[in-house]
Parts: structure tokens; C-alpha cells; sequence
């Protein structure tokens, strides 16, 4: 049973983190512009989040300590210093997306401009966070969460291309429009290894009290949870493969989004398209917010956890109640909830490097992972990530400005 | 030990088991024809800031001044400090030190007076 509830982590863990207005976004309209060709951008990337995530939970069994804690202990504040400014502007702009994210499905279904539901968003998530238990977090956005399902339905129900889907996981040139091409392969995977996701994994990991005994379970979890978000993310990108493609909608406006499951499933498709959207994005929120109230708690060694009273931790709960303020703001200038999406992911994209290399090399900590340290797949792995991420990090403002 | 490895940079608990900020700077005393030994543990934004560079620190005291806010600096005294292991543990009342400075004003003056901020939960065993 215990592990059950664990499993529930890594499922909440995809849902608000793998899932979110990001990865919906990159699929739709990969899926729109190039049919099925871009499915091994999502595999890729996929593969790369679970071993992020399964070092990030093996850190935290280990050590007891979270990502944050360890990388500042180790490295010291001098260097830490950058990854955390770094991480907290991403975090900034991916949280007023994905209250876009929220505030667009409220649009879809109330014919309202998404501007006027930023602060009331903001407010609810605020208060989910503010009321609710560290479990009730992961469970209710878990359950919640299954609605997502609906597009794997959808994406069965218009019957496609199973020789085309098989050849989209291979790698391949695009023959038209390559640097928009490349340029979608880069912003899917800026979505889905959000870095956010792995801060909110270990102090999560931390919080649950993880020890060394539960490191097949946090394996497990980081397979079964990372690989549940990424089904629905692949069938996102072939709902919109077989649904706006065909119609030559190019998803350059969001509001022809909700067409896809629309086309699939009739008028019950265009609320679940809201509700997957709205709930995929609610479950970011609450993430993200208390993603930025743990790191910064961990980085200057105060008290923390969701579980306390918010008088006995007042700086963490004024940190997420703060950036939620921030990050509503951001929500109300930015001009399109779409194109800050597609900016947010290519900035997280820039950033990835030295997020990400500083967390590999402390995978090979002896003082921290004793016996548990990376082994050479998952060193071999690190390798590709690292050298990805950089080479996307050079890549990504050209391709921004041919190719966004 | 290690002073920088083991020490710089580690979780400060006080005699609570209370989270009492990382060890932001160390501070050693010189002394003629003994060796140097460790006087006290420092913690603070102007340490950090210092730590980036000197120039952040005196900018940040300017702006100390304007406010007309002094702070005073927090020193846990190397006697204090009782275990080095993964934290680092100090026989001090965090509450009462300037550490908790901030905390308590946010506690009194902003999350304190929200409906429902007293309110801790006590979730199942996982």
C-alpha cells in the first residue's frame, strides 16, 4: 500500500510538472505543422527527465538532503548563487504560463478574456497551497489529473497512422520549413525537462521522508510517473496530427487549440480539451509556486514544509504567496498566454546547462550518494543530457529568431 | 574536518533541532605565535553579499543606511557549536537570535493575521 501512495508522487509529479501548458503546447502544434515527425522529440526528452528524476529522488534517500541543500553544501554560495537567479526567473515565467494555461481553459469555456481570471487564478492556486497538506497536493491533482486521459482516448478514436506514428521515434530531417522544425524539437524539449520539476521531486522525496530502502520504489515512480505524462503528451501531439493538420490549422493562435479533441470527440471533446488544460495546468501551478518556496528556504537554510502551519514557516509561505503575486502579473502584460509559453521553454532551453550540469556532477558525490553514486548508464546519460543541453542552449536564440 | 567542505555552506540547527539559516561565513582569528583558530560562525545577506563581491556589500549597506535599518550580525561563537555531521549543530535558541528576525516580523505582521495560518497538518506516514 505504501508503495501505492509513493506511486502517487511521481503520478502528481507528471501531471503538474511533465503535463503542463508547455508540453501541450509544444505537442499541439508539433503535431500540427509536421504530423507525427517530432514523436521522437517527446521520447527523447522523456528519457532524459526519468534519469534526471531518479537522481534527484536517489540524492534524497541518500543523503537526506535536497537538491537545493546539496548543490549549495557542495558547491558553495559563490557558484550556487547562479543556478539559483537563474532558476528563479524560469520559475517566474513558467508560473505566469501556467496560470495563462488555467486562465485560457476558463476562456475556452466562458467566452471570458483570459486577463480577467490571472489574479482569481492565482488566488485559488494560493489558496490550495495555503489550506491543503503535502498528500492532498499530490492525490487530488493526481486523481484530477486523470481527465488528461481523454486526448490517449481521442487519439485512438482517430484511428491513425500506426507505420507514420512508428516513424515519427526515429529521428528525421524535416523537408519543409526546417527551422521552425528544429525550433518546436527544441521548445518540446525545454518543456519537459523543466528543472522545476526536479527541485519539487527531491524536497517532495524529503518531505515524504524517502530513505535508502525506497530507491526501486523511486525508480518505479520516476519510470511509471514520467512515462504517464509522457503518453499524454505523445497523444496531444497526434490528436493534433490528425485533427488540425489535415484542416491546415497551423496553431498559431490559441484559441484554435480545442479544435483538436473537438474534431475527435464532438462537443464533450472541446470541455475535456478545457478541463485536461485547466487541471494539467492547475497541477503546475501549485508546483511551480512551491517549487520556488523550497528552493529558496533550502538555499538559505530555513524552515520548510508544506506541512507546517504557515505562521511557523512565514517566510516560506510569504515567498509562494509573493511569486504567485509576481507571477499574475506576468500573466496580465504578457500579450498571448501561447507565445509566452513557446518564450518561457526556449529561456528554460538557454538556462538548462547550468541547471543541469552542476546536479550530474554531484550524482558522483561520494560525501553524499556513498555506495549510490551514478553508475555508467546513468553517467552515460548525464553525458548526453549535459552535452544536449548545451548545444540547445547555443541554438536556441537563432533558432528563436528564424525559426519562432 | 574540513572548514569549508564540512562547515561553509552546511545547515545550522539550534538545541531544538530548529532550522537556523547555512553557515554564510567563518571567521578566523590570528594570533601572535599561536596558530589561527576559529572565532565564530557568521550568518547574513551582507555576508553573502560580500561573498559576490565587496562591492555588493557596501551597496547594501548604503542602502541599509537610507532605509535607516541597522541589523545587527548574527555570530554563533565556535564554543557553541556542539557536532559537525550533515548539519551542523549549535547549542543556541534560534528563535531569540536575529536569524529569525524576518520570520517573526512576517509571522506578526503579513502570514499571521490570513485566516488560517495556524493551521499545521499531520499527514499518514508514507
Amino acid at each position: 500500500m505504501k508503495k501505492v501512495l509513493m506511486v502517487a508522487l511521481g503520478i502528481l509529479t507528471s501531471i503538474g510538472g511533465f503535463l503542463d501548458v508547455g508540453a501541450i503546447a509544444t505537442s499541439a502544434e508539433a503535431g500540427a505543422v509536421f504530423g507525427p515527425r517530432l514523436l521522437w522529440a517527446i521520447a527523447f526528452s522523456t528519457l532524459c527527465i526519468v534519469f534526471l528524476v531518479e537522481m534527484a529522488g536517489r540524492l534524497a534517500a541518500v543523503s537526506k538532503h535536497t537538491l537545493a541543500d546539496a548543490l549549495r553544501e557542495r558547491y558553495g554560495w559563490r557558484f550556487f548563487v547562479i543556478p539559483f537567479v537563474c532558476e528563479l526567473i524560469v520559475d517566474l515565467l513558467v508560473l505566469g504560463a501556467e496560470i495563462g494555461g488555467v486562465c485560457l481553459a476558463l476562456q475556452f469555456v466562458t467566452g471570458v478574456p483570459f486577463r480577467w481570471f490571472a489574479f482569481p487564478v492565482a488566488l485559488l492556486v494560493w489558496l490550495f497551497i495555503w489550506v491543503g497538506s503535502f498528500s492532498l497536493v499530490e492525490d487530488a491533482t493526481a486523481i484530477l489529473g486523470l481527465v488528461t486521459i481523454a486526448f490517449v482516448v481521442a487519439a485512438f478514436r482517430m484511428k491513425p497512422d500506426f507505420h507514420a506514428i512508428a516513424a515519427g521515434f526515429v529521428p528525421s530531417l524535416p523537408t519543409h520549413d526546417a527551422a521552425h522544425y528544429w525550433y518546436i524539437a527544441l521548445s518540446i524539449i525545454g518543456a519537459i525537462i523543466s528543472p522545476y520539476l526536479i527541485y519539487f521531486y527531491s524536497a517532495g522525496a524529503v518531505e515524504d521522508g524517502w530513505s535508502v530502502k525506497d530507491l526501486k520504489v523511486n525508480r518505479m515512480v520516476a519510470v511509471i510517473g514520467m512515462a504517464f505524462g509522457s503518453l499524454v503528451a505523445m497523444a496531444v501531439l497526434i490528436v493534433a496530427a490528425t485533427t488540425l493538420l489535415p484542416a491546415g490549422v497551423a496553431m498559431d493562435r490559441y484559441e484554435q487549440a480545442p479544435l483538436m479533441l473537438a474534431r475527435a470527440l464532438g462537443l464533450a471533446g472541446f470541455y475535456f480539451f478545457a478541463a485536461s488544460l485547466g487541471i494539467a495546468c492547475f497541477g503546475a501551478c501549485v508546483e511551480v509556486a512551491l517549487s520556488v518556496s523550497y528552493l529558496t528556504a533550502q538555499t538559505f537554510g530555513w524552515n520548510w514544509g508544506e506541512n507546517l502551519a504557515p505562521k511557523s514557516n512565514a517566510r516560506f509561505a510569504a515567498v509562494y504567496t509573493g511569486f504567485l503575486l509576481l507571477a499574475a502579473c506576468v500573466t496580465l502584460v504578457a500579450s498571448d498566454p501561447l507565445k509566452l509559453t513557446l518564450f518561457t521553454m526556449a529561456l528554460t532551453v538557454v538556462m538548462l546547462p547550468v541547471l543541469l550540469l552542476p546536479t550530474i556532477m554531484l550524482m558522483n558525490d561520494k560525501k553524499f550518494l556513498k555506495q549510490h553514486r551514478n553508475g555508467w548508464l546513468s553517467n552515460t546519460m548525464g553525458v548526453v543530457i549535459v552535452v544536449t543541453a548545451i548545444v540547445l542552449s547555443i541554438l536556441a536564440i537563432p533558432l528563436q529568431i528564424i525559426g519562432g | 574536518m574540513d572548514l569549508l567542505l564540512d562547515v561553509l555552506d552546511q545547515q545550522l540547527v539550534d538545541k531544538n533541532g530548529r532550522k537556523a539559516g547555512k553557515v554564510d561565513g567563518i571567521a578566523i582569528e590570528l594570533r601572535d605565535g599561536k596558530p589561527p583558530r576559529v572565532a565564530y560562525l557568521e550568518m547574513g545577506t551582507d555576508v553573502l553579499a560580500r561573498r559576490i563581491s565587496p562591492r555588493f556589500e557596501r551597496w547594501l549597506q548604503k542602502w541599509r543606511k537610507w532605509m535607516a535599518r541597522e541589523v545587527e550580525p548574527f555570530h554563533v561563537p565556535w564554543s557553541k557549536v556542539k557536532k559537525v555531521h550533515l548539519t551542523v549543530d549549535a547549542d543556541i535558541d534560534a528563535a531569540k537570535e536575529p536569524v529569525y528576525y524576518v520570520e517573526h516580523w512576517l509571522a506578526e505582521h503579513v502570514i499571521g493575521p490570513i485566516p488560517g495560518s495556524e493551521i499545521a497538518h499531520e499527514d499518514k506516514q508514507r
